[in-house]
């Protein structure tokens, strides 16, 4: 028995490799593989799409709709992450249990913060943007609740390891110098845990205005929407026209936020 | 004689994080008088009799409030969604499979110490080429949202569960390459040092020495990727890419609230079980 455990222990990595290759090769099965898995004309769409890569449309007018429709995703993402953060905080303090004065309270408030957020992330975005357009009509509140909803779970939850992490030494300085809990929160617990959170929140900002673009999907405007626009006016230069403008917006918070974490851990 | 007091010069000094403080700060405001003036949207009428009439009565439609045979009391509703939820977990391995292949493939020469040489100790002038092109994808493929890859691929191949994994697997492709490419910089140099010195060909070093050290990290990655793709399986889905989302599309469109509700709750199955799942096989790994 001993020595199955053992032989066990030495190759499980390989059996969980193995594992997953069988389950993916499971999946291939569900595909029934052929030639009318393709449309008819699709590689001809596929060569177009692919040769208007090269040649995005650039004229001034469309320029302009990009650089507008690229600045109405941005404020949507930062707008959403702004009410992100403000549930992340509240909720991650409690999740966290460090207000809780009593052992059993601080189960209580973990338990059943935590499960909120849980289930406030567990549901992608653009669900959560589809339930407000059907309940609230299209606004752009839609928009924000959608996003501010999943990402205040993920946050709140990140929020909640990192105050949980903090070093608890300064914490038991200030405590034997008579602070409350609120007072240890804000001069103990905030000021440690603030550089990761300010680092983590920049990750998570760049997921936004992906997730943002998205939004369009649902009648909400953007990007996406302009992108969508093009799509279906099978005007393929157009498309990549506002791809460039969104990739360049994602790769200049990407480089943002690299260069801030960078400072932040000096 | 007067000593004179040498005081220390008050020097600006331009500190990143305040300047990006700032520019945070300004970009909130922005943005919410952005939406507030030109969006015109107004917060107030977001509390309408109308919006609340119809909020009630999507509420009670999820709820199958005055519905006969809400659907997640219905069998034959059940069958035709577990059925999709077993379609939409089979596209999302599928995707992370797909992803991992063509991170599997690129990913070599996209670390930065490869292409210095450092690695592998030989240098080869292509190596910054081939470097630089593959970064490039990546930050490509990944700046997109699977959504917009899925709305492209739908053109070229039929509804079902390919195209939506497919569209999944670029995006990600992007994600899980970049994060891989990190490990491979990362890895000790000192077991390589010793292959190297003891004869081995730039092949065998990646055989014996960088794949055995970088292999737990790769499958730890793919396994949390796999669980971000099983959320997004659904909103592929919308664009007609097959499984649950393209039900969840339909039921929204013809107003049947309890359907929605009946998905709502095979996908959150489907998510908590991609959480244990992922959990359990990462402890395996480690």
């Amino acid at each position: 028995m001993n020595k199955i455990s053992h032989s066990f222990d030495i190759h499980k990595k390989t059996i969980l490799t193995l594992l997953l290759i069988l389950a993916f090769i499971w999946s291939l099965f569900s595909v029934n593989w052929g030639p009318e898995l393709v449309h008819t004309g699709g590689k001809a769409t596929l060569a177009q799409i692919f040769e208007s890569l090269f040649h995005p449309q650039l004229s001034s007018e469309i320029i302009n709709l990009a650089l507008i429709a690229t600045w109405r995703t941005l404020s949507y993402a930062v707008a959403g992450m702004t009410l992100a953060i403000i549930i992340a905080i509240l909720f991650g303090v409690l999740a966290s249990g460090v207000l809780a004065k009593s052992e059993l309270s601080r189960r209580f408030s973990k338990g059943v913060f935590r499960g909120i957020l849980g289930f406030m992330r567990a549901i992608h975005e653009l669900i959560w943007a589809w339930l407000f357009v059907a309940s609230i009509g299209l606004t752009p509140y839609a928009a924000i609740f959608a996003l501010a909803i999943p990402y205040g779970g993920i946050l709140g939850r990140i929020f909640a390891d990192i105050i949980n992490d903090v070093p608890k030494e300064p914490i038991e300085a200030l405590y034997s110098a008579g602070a409350s809990r609120i007072q240890l929160l804000f001069y103990g617990y905030l000021p440690m845990a603030a550089s990761d959170m300010i680092s983590y929140t920049m990750y998570r900002f760049e997921c936004a205005v992906r997730s943002s673009t998205v939004m369009s999907f649902v009648g909400l405007g953007g990007i996406g929407f302009q992108i969508q626009l093009a799509l279906q006016d099978l005007n393929y230069n157009q498309v990549w026209t506002y791809m460039f403008f969104l990739i360049i917006l994602v790769v200049l918070i990407d480089l943002w936020s690299n260069i801030l974490r960078k400072r932040l851990v000096e | 004689m007067k000593k004179k007091i040498l005081l220390p010069k008050l020097k600006y000094k331009f500190n990143f994080v305040n300047f990006s403080i700032l520019i945070a700060i300004v970009l909130i405001i922005a943005s919410w008088m952005f939406i507030y003036k030109v969006d015109k949207a107004d917060f107030g009428g977001l509390f309408t009799e109308k919006n609340a009439f119809y909020a009630k009565k999507f509420l009670k439609g999820m709820f199958g409030i005055g519905e006969e045979t809400p659907a997640f009391k219905d069998a034959e509703s059940w069958k035709n969604v577990l059925k999709l939820t077993y379609e939409t977990l089979q596209m999302s391995v599928m995707a992370a499979g797909f992803a991992s292949i063509g991170m599997l493939l690129t990913v070599i020469p996209a670390a930065r110490n490869v292409a210095e040489g450092k690695l592998t100790l030989s240098k080869k002038w292509y190596n910054w080429i081939l470097f630089g092109f593959i970064r490039v994808i990546y930050i490509f493929s990944r700046s997109v949202p699977e959504l917009v890859w899925a709305m492209i691929i739908i053109f070229i191949f039929k509804p079902g569960i390919f195209p939506g994994a497919l569209a999944l697997a670029i995006h990600n492709f992007g994600i899980i390459g970049k994060l891989c490419a990190e490990v491979i910089e990362d890895t000790d140099l000192r077991p390589i040092r010793n292959l190297a010195s003891c004869g081995a060909s730039s092949g065998q070093i990646l055989i014996y020495g960088v794949m055995p050290a970088v292999m737990p990290k790769f499958l730890t990655y793919i396994l949390y990727r796999w669980e971000v793709i099983i959320r997004t399986t659904i909103v592929v889905g919308f664009v007609g890419a097959g499984g649950l989302g393209m039900d969840f599309k339909l039921a929204m469109s013809y107003f049947k609230y309890s359907e929605v509700t009946l998905i709502l709750i095979c996908y959150l199955f489907l998510v908590a079980l991609a959480d244990i799942v992922s959990e359990g096989a990462r402890k395996l790994s480690s």
